[in-house]
């Protein structure tokens, strides 16, 4: 970087103009198809805009955003939006590292074998999954009543997905199921590469088991941890697919989230400006989470 | 290296994530099982873990109950000038089962995305690490403030955009959101900045082309990053089941993920035929996986320690 | 060394915009021909016909399979030249297809659903286009005089012209209850029975060992009239006014309902099922009543001869209990409505496409592809009346429709309504106090209704 004073005007233009060529088949998609609708998204969220051919969108200054803080549905979804993420988070996040640190140091054969397996829900894609969990929750043939009541756990069968107390948290476990397995390949590759050396001198010192993980390993692999924490984290606030192929956020609105609000304001409602303000309060809450994981990220390095 | 932890804590250990590692298998199992089932077994109160009668029923229903033409190839542009504001068909396939041509489309799909993804964040993310052109931070910026959003959050202004430039039901609807999303041009900036200045700076200097120098010089050292780019590319664009639903609509169109769950709408308790069907999607991605799966970690991998 | 780069870039963007794209669609037998809009010439001429129109079909009897409508296309071509493409959308997801299609603005240029779609949903939005002009005096005495009042609007305009009808109802595995030893309770000859009827009937089926014996199914979309038609018809309550501009749903009848449904044993609201899956349930035994019933369910014989479970129980068609024993059923009707996309030409020939089925010589092949009753007697002095002589089921069911009550479906904001009519339900079925929830409903359902 240090080359930049060094550079005449002649070569700033060179490489203003090159470096945009470079740049545009990328800005082309990247303007049209994420700023351009990020931008008409926010500016519509000030209108009344409904469906109907001959219907005008009105301008309404910040009612639409008045009325979200007043919706319970929406407040309700913001709510079950944020316990899938503080549920999902640390769990995905204890769970991959425990299975990852068992199965790391393990004959290259059966690491591989059981990365392979746990990465499976997640190349199987969200639709074919849901597809055999649906069954597994079914209220009268599905695997969960039947075992449970075999195994005297439950009396009764219960509808998993179509009772409120349940149908969250069937939701998350699913989410579970298809958000390990990125973060387990991830510490795998993390903890195979932590300095031997470091380990073994540890070792030597006395240190315990506990002791050489915390010490030693934890922080050679926290940039990864970082990572996963992110992308978990962003994955979470994005579950849709479960939810709208599994409960269309029902019984009661007791699994909408977020993201599937908005989805059924636009098309079940059909408003549009509504719809466009909750993504943009969604934006915010996701650009401070963000924000703030970053600083902790960048004041640790 | 055994020695290390208490052997017994060690089988304990191995035991449960076995089991865990079976739970994991048994959708997959449970898929490919039930697609060969007859409906009372599918259906049985008492779960059937092995069929009895093992039937190509399913199967044959799945092949034979949507037809549609295995591709077409459309002219370029067609939809501004043809009359209805629909691409014309340059060249068609024969009529086959639907479930083909949904693979068909979902490959096209997520192939198209991946090449036109690794090009344009190749060529940009090269020209962020290392030109210093006016306006990059801002750009930089602009990029870095997209990539955490989700981008559900745009899909009405998209839909509208998409249709005034008439892309609406069309794979290429799918395709550009995929291809604008910032992610790539991020990781592939942080893959370029280790090349040294030197060696673009001596290039130059022997007169190399811009051109010449990126595919020379600047891609081969990339090119790990362009690896990982593409699997990611490849499995998120396969398996986006949100941009697909609200851009696709008709049975022509559809990918197999939509295809499948237009399936479970429309027979929402024949589950050996939808078994069936997850099974024929959920195959392809898997055999993929398996062959590539060194790659795939890899990239994982690689994508995470760069990201 | 510039140009290199444009020409790249030019390549890129060829290469993308070239990307597979397919016109909507699935391909008919009819439609195997050149791909639209090789005439633009003749298109775009105002008032000459398309030669080719899409058609977006819900699964209404057998115009919801392929090689039924195929057939059908094949015919109409044969007849007019115009070529369908078919779209077929299911209940679940259906209506969004269509909305997000609108938005797209690629909506199809026919659709074929229910007066509380076409007119009320649609046509009010102003997607649709006034079909009127189709209409003459002979028309208006030979449709069914409930099925126009559905079709037009207040001020004369027509979005749907009907094709087909039916009365909704519900039905009981006899064979169940006769096991359980209340057989007596179901009048298969009259069809009909009486609140108090009906409750023993659950009690016993649940008595026997059956639970759930019956399921309110509020997993949304379809099969919304089963669930009314219960709790409208055990006290007399109605759904909406009569003048179909406000609902009602939290009058004292529909609560008292409610009440003793949410109470009652062997009743389960379950969230996790819809209208269709309800049906498929009851097919295979596991519930012993069904309140998503019509005359095409009981005549289905996919799994085994119409009017037996997939075990072989018979199955009665049952009207909804009233206090009387005189139900006022929930008509079905369909026909087909056109999308105003701004085409005359299409339209054009969206409008021959209604005379051939709706009024003209595809109307036989049409209704008995249905698998529905007729919504006019004859086509312009062509009688009708025999059309389903041969069936014995069709003319038992046929007792059912003088129960036939207000088409009431066509009351304003009905598809934010019916969203919220399962709100509403699930509400009540986790167990929320039913006079909040209707009054909810109402509240809700009435500020769309303005």
């Amino acid at each position: 970087m240090g080359s930049k004073t060094s550079l005449s005007k002649a070569l700033v233009r060179r490489e203003t103009i090159s470096g945009y060529l470079f740049m545009l088949p990328c800005l082309f998609f990247f303007l049209t198809f994420v700023i351009y609708p990020m931008f008409m998204c926010v500016f519509t969220s000030f209108f009344d805009s409904n469906m109907g051919k001959n219907t005008t969108d009105v301008f309404i200054g910040l009612a639409n955003y008045r009325e979200l803080f007043s919706d319970r549905i929406f407040l309700g979804a913001l709510r079950n939006t944020f316990v899938i993420v503080l549920v999902s988070v640390p769990v995905v996040m204890v769970f991959s590292l425990w299975v990852a640190s068992a199965i790391y140091d393990m004959p290259m054969v059966l690491t591989s074998a059981f990365r392979c397996i746990f990465y499976l829900p997640v190349v199987t894609g969200s639709v074919a999954v849901t597809v055999v969990w649906k069954w597994m929750y079914n209220n009268y043939y599905g695997i969960f009543n039947f075992l449970g009541k075999n195994l005297g756990l439950i009396d009764k069968n219960i509808n998993w997905l179509g009772d409120e107390k349940y149908a969250l948290w069937c939701i998350i476990l699913i989410l579970l199921t298809t958000s390990v397995g990125q973060p387990i390949v991830l510490y795998v590759s993390a903890l195979g590469n932590v300095d031997k050396t470091l380990i073994e001198a540890a070792e030597v010192d006395g240190a315990n088991r506990s002791q050489v993980f915390r010490n030693v390993k934890w922080p050679q692999i926290m940039p990864t941890t970082l990572y996963i924490l992110i992308i978990t984290m962003i994955n979470s606030f994005q579950c849709f697919a479960l939810i709208q192929l599994l409960t269309s956020g029902g019984p009661n609105h007791s699994t909408d989230t977020i993201m599937y609000y908005i989805y059924y304001t636009a098309f079940k409602l059909y408003r549009y400006g509504y719809g466009n303000a909750m993504g943009v309060v969604l934006m915010i809450i996701i650009a401070v989470l963000s924000a703030v994981q970053f600083k902790l990220g960048s004041s640790d390095n | 290296m055994l020695g290390k932890k208490s052997k017994l804590t060690r089988t304990v250990e191995l035991t449960v994530i076995a089991i865990l590692a079976l739970l994991f298998l048994f959708p997959l199992y449970w898929i490919i099982t039930g697609s060969f089932k007859t409906p009372q077994e599918v259906n049985s109160v008492v779960p059937v873990w092995w069929p009895y009668e093992w039937t190509l029923r399913n199967w044959k229903t799945l092949f034979s109950k949507l037809k549609a033409p295995v591709f077409e190839v459309m002219i370029p542009f067609s939809q501004y000038f043809s009359s209805d504001g629909l691409p014309i068909v340059m060249l068609k396939g024969v009529t086959g089962p639907a479930a083909i041509r949904w693979i068909i489309n979902t490959v096209w799909m997520a192939v198209a995305s991946m090449v036109l993804t690794c090009l344009t964040a190749g060529l940009a993310g090269y020209a962020l690490a290392k030109k210093r052109f006016v306006g990059r931070r801002i750009v930089f910026t602009l990029i870095v403030c997209a990539m955490a959003l989700p981008k559900q959050v745009i899909l009405i202004p998209l839909i509208r955009e998409m249709s005034a430039l008439r892309l609406y039901n069309t794979m290429n609807a799918v395709i550009f959101p995929i291809v604008g999303w910032p992610f790539g041009v991020f990781l592939i900036k942080q893959f370029a900045e280790g090349i040294p200045d030197g060696i673009l700076e001596a290039a130059r200097i022997d007169g190399a082309g811009e051109l010449q120098t990126f595919k020379t010089i600047v891609f081969p050292m990339i090119k790990p990053g362009i690896g990982a780019l593409a699997i990611f590319t490849f499995i998120s664009s396969w398996n986006d089941y949100f941009m697909q639903l609200i851009m696709l609509s008709s049975t022509n169109n559809l990918t197999i993920s939509l295809g499948i769950a237009k399936m479970q709408a429309e027979n929402s308790t024949d589950f050996g035929l939808i078994m069936a069907g997850a099974a024929l999607a959920a195959l392809p991605i898997i055999t993929v996986f398996i062959i590539f799966q060194k790659y795939f970690t890899k990239g994982i991998t690689m994508g995470a320690v760069k990201g | 060394m510039r140009k290199t780069t444009a020409l790249l870039l030019a390549l890129v963007m060829v290469i993308s915009l070239a990307a597979c794209a397919a016109p909507a669609g699935t391909e008919t037998a009819a439609g195997t021909e050149a791909a639209a809009g090789t005439e633009a010439a003749v298109e775009t001429a105002a008032d000459t016909k398309a030669s080719e129109i899409t058609l977006w079909t819900y699964p209404i009897g057998g115009w919801g399979n392929a090689e039924t409508v195929d057939s059908l296309m094949a015919d109409f071509k044969a007849a007019t030249g115009i070529s369908v493409k078919v779209e077929y959308l299911d209940y679940t997801n259906g209506d969004d297809q269509v909305n997000t299609a609108i938005e797209g603005k690629s909506a199809p240029d026919l659709i074929m659903e229910g007066p509380e779609r076409l007119v009320a949903n649609w046509g009010a939005k102003g997607y649709m286009a006034d079909i009127a002009d189709l209409w003459d005096d002979e028309d208006r005495k030979e449709v069914n005089s409930a099925c126009q009042a559905a079709c037009f609007t207040a001020d004369g305009k027509c979005f749907e012209y009907p094709v087909v009808m039916t009365a909704h109802c519900m039905a009981v595995n006899y064979t169940a209850l006769e096991k359980a030893g209340k057989a007596d309770l179901v009048n298969k000859d009259t069809h009909t029975w009486t609140t108090q009827q009906f409750k023993y009937a659950v009690a016993a089926l649940y008595a026997a060992g059956n639970d759930p014996v019956a399921a309110i199914f509020c997993g949304g979309q379809g099969g919304d009239q089963g669930t009314r038609a219960i709790i409208n018809n055990m006290y007399g309550g109605t759904f909406t006014n009569a003048e179909h501009n406000a609902y009602t749903a939290d009058s004292a009848e529909n609560i008292k309902a409610l009440e003793e449904l949410q109470a009652m044993d062997g009743i389960s609201f379950d969230a996790s099922i819809v209208g269709g899956d309800e049906i498929n349930l009851f097919r295979q035994g596991i519930l012993k009543m069904a309140f998503c019933w019509n005359i095409a369910q009981q005549l289905n014989e996919d799994n085994n001869a119409a009017g037996l479970t997939n075990d072989g129980d018979e199955i009665v068609f049952m009207s909804f209990p009233a206090e009387d024993g005189n139900a006022k059923l929930c008509g079905g009707i369909w026909g087909f409505g056109i999308f105003d996309n701004g085409d005359a030409g299409k339209i054009e020939a969206a409008k021959e496409f209604i005379r051939y089925f709706c009024e003209g010589e595809g109307t036989e092949p049409a209704v008995k592809a249905a698998q529905y009753f007729a919504a006019r007697t004859g086509v312009h002095g062509r009688d009708l009346s025999g059309i389903w002589s041969d069936n014995a089921i069709m003319n038992e069911y046929n007792k059912l429709m003088p129960y036939l009550g207000d088409y009431y479906q066509v009351t304003g904001g009905w598809a934010e309504a019916r969203t919220a009519w399962w709100n509403m339900l699930q509400a009540v079925g986790s167990g929320a106090s039913v006079a909040d929830s209707v009054k909810t409903f109402c509240e809700t359902a009435n500020a769309a209704a303005k």
